[in-house]
């Protein structure tokens, strides 16, 4: 049931994405000017930029995060939606997870495109590509469950635009902090150093969805 | 100069100082502020409704 | 009417009681015997000077925060199980107070570090795990102030507060890992070092007591400054309610 229901949301969410190409038509180039302006506030010529693309990468995807949940959710309170899926008795817990994998899943186009990009203006290196694999899979996860949580913890809310950032941002540090250093490891082709990192946010990732699958009942009695 | 703007710095007295006024004056100020307001709150409610009960 | 019907009439005038009466002049006595023992009888210190007596507010500070820290979580997570409005507003009153002791210790922390290191700030393990609870805090604060029907504030607010202790736990492990990958030895380490003892060690547990003491001080007045706010607001409504209805009937 809760599968279910998560597989409903999760195709809604997508498919109207897919219809709308707000994606592609503005988030995307937002992205690609995020990753001009860091060349430009660092000088391109030094070393800077490449030392720098780890962090810049995580910071830029942190970003792009805030944007999708607010788009994600800003669908669901107009037009009292909201009210039909509370009536329509899909699982609070399917929810939630249908609007995690939905987020997920745009996050994770959104990193590739960005990789590729990293890759080709800041010039960077990948290198061992589980780790790297790895990082991007469980950071979107716990990326995507704050995110739904704390999301839909701000929906409706006049001031949504504002809190959510001062909600989720100081949350997932400990995300940008990992995935950052699992990054530098990779790159720096000293895998062991990162492995760690996988755990914490996998630890992180767990914490995160078990709050929403058990909390997302509560936000929903009354958005 | 330098080595008497060291002095200064490293002498701890200053800041010993700085630290327990700003601790002490900030407590008490926010004390302050918090009884003023449940007097003022307390007078606006009948007496029945001002205790959780 | 008599003097004690008048009295009852009138209620309380204000969150104060005997409990906080008592609890109030225990924590002066505590506050001053943390004066005189921190600035005057304790000797300063082999390696900080007389730097140390900072720290016997900013440790005990540091400590009760994260107490505070948890009660919210505890708070939060009883709300939501048993939507028990007492817990939910100590939850809230706990959060505040604990951001008051945050900010001391941050600040305390700053001019502590100034005459030791140097500096007035480093990114190691604790004061930025310290800077990031502040920063949890304030969001949680400004979501459960934001003017709202109170089941809905206290909802969600109780979400982010059940999160918060987990948050300070993941976020510490992560800073201290980070901070070993680029640990600068001696210079940074723990203040008051593994040797305390004797005079200096009796003085930081008076810190304890006194802090400690203080905060259900202001625990007690916060929650009950809270439940009356709350209080306010359900007269308000009700009377405005009331109004609405009289407006309805035809006269």
């Amino acid at each position: 049931m809760m599968w279910r229901s998560a597989r409903l949301i999760a195709g809604k969410d997508l498919r109207l994405e897919w219809r709308s190409r707000v994606g592609m038509n503005q988030v995307l180039p937002f992205a690609a000017v995020v990753l001009v302006m860091f060349a430009f506030a660092l000088n391109p010529d030094s070393d800077l930029l490449q030392k720098a693309t780890p962090g810049l990468f995580w910071v830029s995807v942190l970003f792009l995060a805030l944007t999708t949940v607010g788009r994600t959710f800003s669908i669901e309170s107009s037009e009292g939606i909201s009210d039909s899926i509370r009536l329509s008795g899909l699982e609070p817990s399917g929810f939630f997870l249908g609007k995690v994998i939905s987020i997920g899943v745009q996050l994770l186009i959104l990193e590739v495109l960005l990789g590729i990009g990293v890759t080709v203006l800041y010039r960077a290196s990948p290198a061992e590509w589980p780790l790297l694999l790895s990082t991007v899979g469980v950071a979107t996860v716990g990326i995507a469950a704050a995110g739904t949580l704390y999301g839909m913890v701000a929906v409706s809310l006049r001031v949504r635009e504002t809190i959510l950032p001062l909600l989720l941002l100081p949350v997932l540090t400990p995300v940008l902090i990992g995935s950052t250093r699992a990054f530098e490891a990779a790159i720096n082709e000293t895998p062991a150093d990162g492995w760690p990192w996988i755990g914490l946010m996998a630890v992180f990732s767990f914490v995160y969805v078990a709050a929403g699958i058990f909390g997302f009942g509560a936000l929903m009695e009354d958005s | 100069m330098n080595s008497a703007l060291l002095a200064v710095v490293t002498q701890a007295w200053p800041y010993v100082s700085a630290s327990w006024i700003i601790v002490f004056g900030g407590l008490a100020a926010y004390a302050v502020v918090i009884v003023r307001r449940g007097k003022k709150l307390s007078r606006e409610l009948p007496p029945e409704k001002r205790r959780w009960s | 009417m008599t003097n004690s019907e008048t009295v009852a009439a009138t209620g309380p005038l204000s969150t104060g009681s005997s409990t906080t009466r008592v609890i109030g002049i225990l924590a002066l006595i505590a506050m001053g015997a943390l004066l005189l023992f921190g600035l005057w009888l304790s000797p300063d210190d082999v390696n900080q000077g007389d730097a140390v007596r900072i720290l016997y507010i900013h440790v005990p500070s540091a400590t009760i925060a994260y107490i505070g820290c948890a009660l919210t979580t505890i708070g939060s997570v009883l709300y939501l199980w048993r939507r028990s409005q007492w817990w939910e507003l100590t939850a809230y009153a706990s959060a505040e107070i604990a951001a008051v002791f945050t900010a001391i210790t941050l600040v305390t922390g700053m001019l502590w570090g100034r005459p030791t290191w140097g500096v007035y700030w480093v990114w190691d393990a604790r004061l930025t795990t310290t800077a990031m609870l502040m920063l949890l805090l304030l969001g949680y604060l400004a979501l459960r102030r934001l003017p709202a029907d109170y089941d809905v504030r206290a909802k969600r607010s109780a979400i982010v507060g059940l999160l918060l202790f987990p948050n300070v736990i993941i976020v510490r492990q992560s800073v201290q890992w980070w901070n070993t990958l680029h640990q600068k030895p001696t210079l940074f380490a723990n203040g008051l070092g593994a040797r305390i003892e004797g005079l200096m060690l009796f003085t930081l547990f008076i810190g304890f007591i006194a802090i400690g003491l203080t905060f259900v001080w202001l625990l007690i007045h916060r929650f009950r400054v809270a439940y009356l706010a709350e209080q306010l607001e359900k007269e308000d409504l009700d009377r405005a309610i009331a109004d609405r209805r009289a407006e309805g009937i035809v006269r």
